[in-house]
């Protein structure tokens, strides 16, 4: 019971952080007041409520409110195996790794669902062109966390943590986290990896949603920003393993610490053409993340 | 109550606007861009004032009307040196030499606490075009696919360019008020997947007119970074005081760490020895010159340049062209008798 108010607070701080996060860091790169983006999240918020949720013509009334339903749910669940203290975990089974694998697969068909449902050409474009740039992304993810659990010996991500205690995995295995962090910019469709709601579609997934769906939408990618930054910071960052602060704050601190990286790549770094990218996807990335593999394998037989 | 208490917190954002540019008004929109108080957004489902700068080209009419029906509720239209349409009884009415802030504001705060009405739909709620009643399920086209059954075509497979395989191919227009095209640019493409197969002008660009070159080399760059998914470096673009070394100077730097150059494929669009990624470094390095001269391109058509691309590439090349060159680069054709207008944002 503990474990699951923990997640659900988390989310729900994550989602804030996460939205005034982007707002200081869009005011700052942009040139405008930064005091102001503090509390302009609420601001946007009340705004979105506050208006019309425009629905297209003939669209597909379930999976439109399915589709943003499910990736808050998706979130929920990757972040139920995470561990707040030894044993403390929603879901504290032997293949954690391999539910969140399960819940990084679905958000593909939670964001073409996305795409789909608006019934309007964008954002079913949108949605194709995600689904062929999430799933070699979803590759790269399997054999890097697959190298992360190699230390472990085991599928659970308390095992992972706990194979941390000596060094932490993003030093024992460096191409690890800043492969997996491509995931996460992939799977919460941002800046460098944002192929799904991109400018150049008009909001591509979302360019038809308005008011309260749009915000629903917003809130459950930042919903998985939270999500997916636990994760890295529990599998390569050593997670709850801290001195002095308590292991619910340490694992705090270093989503946080995550979020904030991934909210800088965003607003710093291009996107290239989705063509250009999927070839560096499979012809660079992969085979990095077989090297990740292969790097991690012979460091777990010293 | 509850209501009131949001209300009152959602009139301290800024406030979302849609701009519809007219012709020589490129100027007066980016100074309104660079107002902190006014977020001019890519979408009009995002918007709840849409702001019709300058008089719109007579044939960008009918646009105009679907583009403010897609706005949702409540929503207002602000006319920035025209007339407002008849059917616009409501609007509101700014002088070309006046800001429009200060009113948009108020008229802002009125609609989200519903002391301002809402402005109706300025088009009957009725397909556009008649129901034709054609093929074995009367959508108009072959089996279950084809056809214009409302004057919307639908997918149809057809060879694709690349190998020959036939896949879905659906054509619609897009512009003349699309966010990630120059202003009055409208072209109606034939997509299979995100691969444009063929493309034809239906509105050419607006000229933007004598005196507009910073302010359209700002816009245009600032486009480009839209679409490179570099949202705060474009806004920061559009609002960079031109005059200002120094803050140019930042901005091209900040524009160079961020890879845009770089992101851009090698040869992409070329035309007269120069692809889209040339034009791009160019158009950076010649931010704040105002004799800077553009491309001027010996010839060519952007029509010419579009098929084989995928969407986002296609965006880039078009965009990578000053205004001007942009004129002439894709002059006005002439219309095939059955023209068709789709999603015409």
């Amino acid at each position: 019971m503990t474990a699951l108010i923990a997640v659900l607070l988390l989310l729900a701080a994550g989602i804030w952080f996460g939205a005034t996060a982007d707002a200081v860091a869009e005011a700052a790169v942009a040139g405008h007041p930064v005091r102001a983006a503090l509390t302009s999240p609420f601001r946007r918020a009340a705004l979105m409520l506050s208006r019309q949720a425009i629905a297209t013509e003939h669209p597909d009334r379930l999976n439109r409110l399915l589709a943003p339903a499910c990736y808050l749910v998706l979130a929920a669940a990757g972040l139920s195996v995470i561990p707040f203290a030894p044993g403390m975990a929603v879901t504290d089974i032997a293949t954690g790794l391999v539910l969140w694998g399960a819940c990084e697969a679905l958000v593909v068909v939670v964001v073409f669902l996305n795409g789909w449902s608006a019934n309007a050409p964008l954002p079913l474009i949108g949605g194709y062109r995600y689904v062929a740039i999430g799933l070699p992304a979803m590759l790269i993810s399997m054999f890097v966390l697959i190298g992360a659990a190699l230390p472990a010996q085991s599928l659970g991500v308390g095992a992972v943590v706990e194979s941390q205690r000596v060094l932490i995995n993003a030093v024992r295995q460096p191409l690890g986290l800043p492969l997996f962090l491509l995931l996460g910019l992939s799977i919460t469709l941002r800046g460098p990896f944002d192929y799904g709601d991109s400018a150049d579609l008009a909001g591509g997934t979302h360019a038809e949603a308005s008011g309260a769906h749009r915000l629903l939408w917003r809130a459950a990618k930042l919903a998985m920003l939270t999500a997916f930054s636990a994760m890295a910071a529990t599998v390569f960052l050593g997670g709850y393993l801290g001195t002095v602060l308590p292991g619910p704050a340490w694992l705090v601190l270093k989503t946080a610490l995550v979020m904030l990286v991934l909210v800088a790549i965003t607003h710093l770094v291009a996107r290239v053409p989705p063509a250009r990218m999927l070839t560096w996807l499979w012809t660079v990335l992969l085979p990095l993340s077989f090297v990740d593999l292969v790097w991690a394998g012979l460091e777990a037989m010293r | 109550m509850a209501m009131k208490a949001l209300a009152r917190i959602a009139m301290r954002a800024p406030i979302p606007v849609f701009v519809a540019t007219g012709r020589g008004w490129l100027g007066p929109c980016r100074k309104l861009a660079a107002s902190a108080d006014i977020a001019v957004v890519a979408n009009i489902r995002q918007a709840a004032i849409l702001i019709v700068a300058g008089e719109p080209r007579d044939e960008d009419r009918d646009a105009l009307r679907r583009l403010h029906d897609q706005m949702p509720h409540p929503r207002a239209t602000a006319w920035w040196g025209t007339r407002p349409f008849a059917e616009a009884d409501s609007a509101l009415e700014v002088s070309a030499t006046d800001d429009p802030g200060p009113l948009l504001r108020r008229a802002f705060a009125a609609l989200l606490a519903r002391v301002r009405e809402s402005e109706p739909d300025w088009l009957p709620d009725d397909p556009p075009n008649p129901w034709r009643g054609e093929g074995d399920h009367g959508q108009g086209g072959k089996g279950m696919m084809g056809g214009t059954p409302y004057g919307r075509p639908m997918a149809m497979t057809a060879d694709d360019l690349r190998d020959g395989l036939a896949l879905d191919s659906f054509s619609f227009t897009v512009g003349p008020f699309y966010p990630s095209l120059p202003p009055g640019l409208a072209l109606e493409l034939v997509l299979q997947g995100d691969i444009i197969q063929s493309a034809r002008i239906v509105r050419p660009p607006l000229d933007p007119g004598k005196g507009a070159a910073d302010a359209c080399r700002s816009m245009i760059v600032g486009r480009m970074l839209h679409l490179l998914e570099l949202d705060a470096l474009a806004r920061r673009c559009e609002a960079v005081p031109v005059d200002d070394r120094d803050a140019v100077a930042a901005l091209r730097r900040r524009i160079g760490a961020s890879g845009a150059m770089r992101a851009i494929p090698d040869g992409l669009g070329r035309i007269a020895g120069a692809d889209a990624r040339t034009r791009f470094t160019r158009m950076v390095a010649a931010l704040g010159d105002a004799e800077a001269s553009s491309f001027a391109g010996p010839g060519g058509r952007l029509v010419d340049l579009l098929p084989g691309l995928e969407w986002s590439e296609a965006m880039l090349v078009i965009n990578s062209f000053s205004h001007r060159d942009l004129v002439a680069l894709a002059p006005r054709e002439v219309e095939p008798e059955e023209h068709r207008e789709g999603h015409g944002t």
